[in-house]
């Protein structure tokens, strides 16, 4: 869990089980966000510009809710919007679950985390749980019953906890 | 940023905040992260905030910011980097 210290200092605090819980869906969160499927073109000026982002919502629901459209019912000003941003918006996704997987390189059951490493954990935790949680079909139904012995919800239910005592930390 | 047709830049010209970032409900994103979104990217206070994060959980959506095309896209884009669900319009 994260604490908040005397003086805005934060620290990080996982068990080995913790460790190896996240160190495994940050590595398949990794390999989806870096899908060369999801990236077209290979235009080294359009890469230069960050123009070589796709223009189509993707199909993989998850990656839809993590790269949704900028516009509502307007598919030509979203193609573009997308085409402008999408490959800035996953390398910042990218760069934030990096520096997330970086923190617990050598880990020893604690660690201080600085207030950029925080919102890159924030982001992190907040992108894994959109992916699992579109994954597990979660939606605002109260009346229904989710299966709470599923491996998928503990998971999303650990984040749920983790992320949230980052924000308490934060705030 | 996007090509922009003539009449919205005559709007855009005209009128001062034609558009606007709206914030759309999910069942998944924490209500208190979204306070905290609202608090950290847009300066707003904790009350404002915590309003706007309300307005989204029971309206469905809510009006986050307003500026120019260009503005609400980047607001748009950084909603979409924090994983809040975020789309710009024409302010109507």
């Amino acid at each position: 869990m994260f604490k908040s210290r005397l003086g805005g200092k934060l620290t990080l605090e996982l068990d080995t089980a913790e460790l190896g819980v996240l160190s495994q869906l940050f590595d398949q969160m990794s390999e989806l966000l870096e899908d060369p499927d999801s990236e077209t073109g290979s235009d080294p000026l359009a890469k230069l510009l960050n123009m070589s982002g796709s223009t189509q919502i993707s199909e993989d629901p998850a990656l839809a809710r993590l790269f949704p459209d900028g516009y509502a019912g307007d598919e030509h000003a979203s193609a573009d919007f997308r085409r402008f941003t999408e490959q800035d918006l996953r390398t910042q996704k990218i760069t934030a679950l990096a520096t997330a997987r970086e923190t617990l390189i050598d880990w020893t059951g604690k660690s201080s985390i600085t207030a950029q490493q925080a919102l890159d954990w924030l982001k992190a935790l907040n992108d894994l749980r959109l992916v699992l949680g579109t994954r597990l079909e979660i939606t605002d139904d109260t009346d229904r019953d989710f299966d709470v012995d599923e491996p998928g919800m503990h998971l999303y239910n650990y984040l749920t906890y983790l992320q949230g005592t980052l924000i308490d930390a934060l705030t | 940023m996007s090509a922009m047709p003539v009449e919205d830049l005559a709007v855009d010209l005209l009128t001062e905040r034609p558009w606007i970032t709206l914030v759309w409900n999910d069942p998944i994103n924490l209500m208190t992260y979204v306070t905290y979104v609202f608090q950290s990217y847009f300066g707003y206070d904790k009350p404002k905030a915590e309003l706007l994060m309300l307005d989204v959980h029971e309206k469905g959506r809510a009006v986050v910011s307003s500026g120019t095309r260009e503005e609400m896209e980047r607001d748009v884009s950084a909603m979409h980097s924090y994983g809040l669900w975020a789309t710009l319009q024409k302010d109507d």
